[in-house]
């Protein structure tokens, strides 16, 4: 057998590939004068490859429908808007490159995206140093608009507050006060934790098991097992996405599912369509909804044609992602006409306490305490077949919650966020 | 606590049937040819969407167990054809680096036909209830998994031991010259040995699909533990693939009863003492970590 050697020739030819990407790569760094001089450029972050690629591809949808709205309509004062999209790869550490490489190279006036809550912080902190604006459109962390809020860094997702006290009051109404939790061990689980203990705490109830489960458990009999044994009133399941699969499909296959009422704080429409009918089950939080009047609203033209639009363009219903995308950008693009202008500073004040109508019941308005969206929260049994004729329609909304009733106060949020404007 | 030792003891067992399957595969491959085969994963993946899409298509599930994996095994045939094969010269660093490029396309590639959700794949329902062991309910599906495993880790065995083909497969791990001077085609030995592991894959990627879920990623996140198993049980062994795989399972699912926090850890526990007390493995040739 031949030895393999690094030889003078191959090494030469290496280094060579090597120096020429280099010497090629360098035009990329030269601002492309001239294209689309005048439009306005929003930088969108998004984790196109990995397991959040779904809900990624459905935000922007979302956004690329506001964009086209408004482009339509003759742009922010005159000016096109222009998405440039990056692959943050769900990555805090490439989050925060592509922010920069965004903002200083492609020069956006302004960062929107994301769908994990580390991505967020991270892209947050990044846009506070560079001075530039950032709408979180889907990472659900309570530090986002709470302890880590700044003054640019705006969120449109429900918080994690808002998510458990909607389902906890709700769920606990209907079936009663022994909790059996399945939590993600990493941050987003604990908050979820705190925030179904804190209604524990106000309404009374005890947690009868907490299994904390790591992230991307494949197999979960092991804690199934442990839910007989306690013989809860109800099991909350805080795991998402492929470990949400996985664990309600288990569930079913140890016959739980028919033993036990089973609920969460938020289930969304990518992971139940990956589960089979026998598993879609329960009462879960919904953070909007295409077919419902609860969520839309009674005759809300707007809303109508943003879903019969979504599904012409991309054949098939908008999830909550694509409600996201909508109207984190339509905000952001009325915020700038509002206020004649992309500076970051005029822009935010432009954003916050304005109410507004749009894809949803009611109406809302990004509070000027904390930057938080401050919309409904609804709660909704799952249809597991759908409806004749839409098998996408698997949500029946029965409760609605105002954001007011089930979001941390002004007082609370006060006490640990500041949002430090420039010169204030 | 307690009363749920025997049962958890039993979903170990079903866990580390998996373990020993994909390890199985990944030793034969390691064995003979020396590759390290990153994209193992991923042909789990593929096996699983394809039954998937076959019961979709009203084809029976007892067939899908068998046609998918082999669809597999033709693509593989493929890959080692023209993409592993020319790195069989070089150092096994070349192939390992070739075979997670590979998976990393594969799971792109899956997302692109299949979306990046999770699709609905479900068990027969003849299968989908549970039966009583006596002491525990226990999922159909789960039995039925442990049976068909069994089965082919037994056919594997007899294939091995009984067939003249097995026992040039074995002769050429030992000595692969030596049998190509004998007259063997080693090229074709290569070939079927590698579709072997990948079938076992494939196998036990329609399973897992049927019993946890499908995405792009399912299979990838089973190969990790194989390659600790395959540590475990030593290197060049296949019996300690199997006895690995067991040990593996067992540990995950003993941790998570008593520290859930450190079950994901366990393995890696285990993999560490079993290196520090005998470096070649449970039943590994010696020689190979020392």
């Amino acid at each position: 057998m031949s030895r393999p050697v690094l030889n003078r020739r191959k090494f030469v030819t290496i280094a060579g590939a090597g120096s020429a990407a280099a010497v090629f790569g360098i035009p990329a760094y030269i601002p492309r004068v001239g294209e689309a001089a005048d439009a306005i450029k929003i930088g969108l972050l998004e984790p196109y490859t990995g397991v959040y690629a779904g809900p990624a591809e459905n935000e922007t949808h979302g956004f690329e429908m506001a964009a086209d709205a408004w482009n339509k309509r003759g742009g922010i004062m005159g000016r096109k808007i222009e998405l440039v999209k990056e692959d943050e790869q769900n990555d805090p550490g490439v989050a925060a490159q592509k922010a920069r490489k965004l903002v200083n190279q492609d020069k956006v006036a302004a960062l929107c995206g994301t769908v994990s809550s580390g991505v967020s912080l991270s892209v947050a902190g990044v846009a506070n140093t560079l001075g530039t604006l950032f709408m979180d459109s889907g990472g659900h962390s309570d530090d986002v608009t709470g302890k880590s809020c700044h003054w640019n860094v705006f969120r449109t997702c429900h918080s994690t507050w808002m998510e458990t006290h909607a389902t906890g009051y709700s769920l606990q109404k209907r079936f009663g006060k022994k909790w059996f939790f399945i939590t993600p061990d990493y941050a987003y689980g604990h908050s979820l934790e705190a925030g179904f203990k804190d209604v524990l705490a106000h309404n009374g109830g005890s947690i009868v098991g907490n299994e904390l489960t790591p992230l991307g458990t494949t197999d979960f009999s092991s804690y199934l097992t442990k839910i007989d044994a306690a013989k809860p009133d109800l099991v909350l399941v805080f795991v998402q996405g492929d470990d949400y699969t996985n664990c309600l499909k288990q569930m079913n296959q140890f016959g739980l599912l028919k033993k036990y009422p089973v609920g969460g704080p938020q289930v969304e429409l990518e992971p139940l369509l990956g589960l089979g009918p026998e598993a879609r089950q329960g009462y879960w939080g919904v953070e909007w909804y295409y077919k419902s009047e609860k969520t839309l609203g009674k005759n809300n033209k707007v809303a109508q044609e943003f879903v019969a639009e979504s599904i012409k363009r991309y054949g098939r219903p908008p999830t909550a992602r694509n409600a996201f995308g909508y109207i984190t950008l339509d905000r952001l693009a009325h915020a700038m006409n509002d206020a004649k202008s992309v500076d970051p500073v005029k822009v935010a004040r432009a954003i916050e306490g304005v109410h507004f109508t749009s894809i949803f019941a009611g109406s809302a308005y990004y509070r000027k305490e904390d930057h938080q969206l401050m919309w409904p929260m609804w709660v909704a049994k799952i249809r597991p077949n759908g409806t004749p004729g839409d098998k996408y329609d698997l949500f029946d909304v029965t409760d609605i919650n105002a954001a007011e009733a089930v979001e941390q106060t002004i007082a609370q949020k006060e006490a640990v966020c500041k949002l430090g404007y420039p010169g204030a | 606590m307690i009363e749920h030792i025997g049962p958890q003891l039993f979903n170990g067992l079903v866990l580390g049937a998996f373990y020993a399957i994909v390890a199985l595969g990944l030793s034969l491959i390691m064995n003979l040819t020396g590759t390290i085969n990153m994209a193992h994963g991923s042909f789990m993946t593929l096996a699983g969407y394809l039954a998937y899409t076959m019961v979709l298509r009203k084809v029976p599930f007892g067939w899908a167990l068998i046609l998918a994996p082999l669809i597999a095994v033709l693509v593989g045939i493929i890959v080692e054809r023209t993409l592993v094969r020319p790195l069989y010269k070089r150092e096994p660093f070349y192939s390992l680096l070739m075979t997670f490029g590979l998976s990393l396309m594969a799971e792109e590639a899956f997302r692109l036909i299949w979306g990046p959700n999770g699709v609905p794949f479900s068990p027969p329902p003849a299968l989908a209830g549970a039966a009583s062991l006596g002491f525990m309910q226990f999922p159909t599906f789960r039995i039925f998994i442990v049976v068909v495993l069994l089965i082919a880790i037994a056919a594997l065995a007899l294939f091995l031991t009984r067939t003249r083909f097995g026992l040039r497969l074995r002769a050429a791990v030992q000595d692969t010259e030596m049998i190509a001077a004998l007259g063997t085609n080693t090229q074709v030995l290569y070939a079927v040995n590698f579709s072997l592991g990948i079938f076992l894959a494939g196998i036990a990627g329609v399973l897992a699909g049927g019993m946890l879920g499908l995405s792009p990623t399912s299979g990838n996140a089973l190969l990790m533990p194989a390659f600790v198993t395959v540590i475990i049980g030593g290197m060049g062994s296949l019996f300690g693939s199997i006895v690995g795989g067991l040990l593996v399972g067992i540990a995950i699912s003993m941790t998570t009863l008593f520290i859930p926090a450190a079950s994901e850890v366990s393995m890696y526990v285990l993999m560490a003492i079993v290196l520090l007390v005998r470096p070649r493995g449970l039943f590994g040739e010696e020689g190979i970590f020392g």
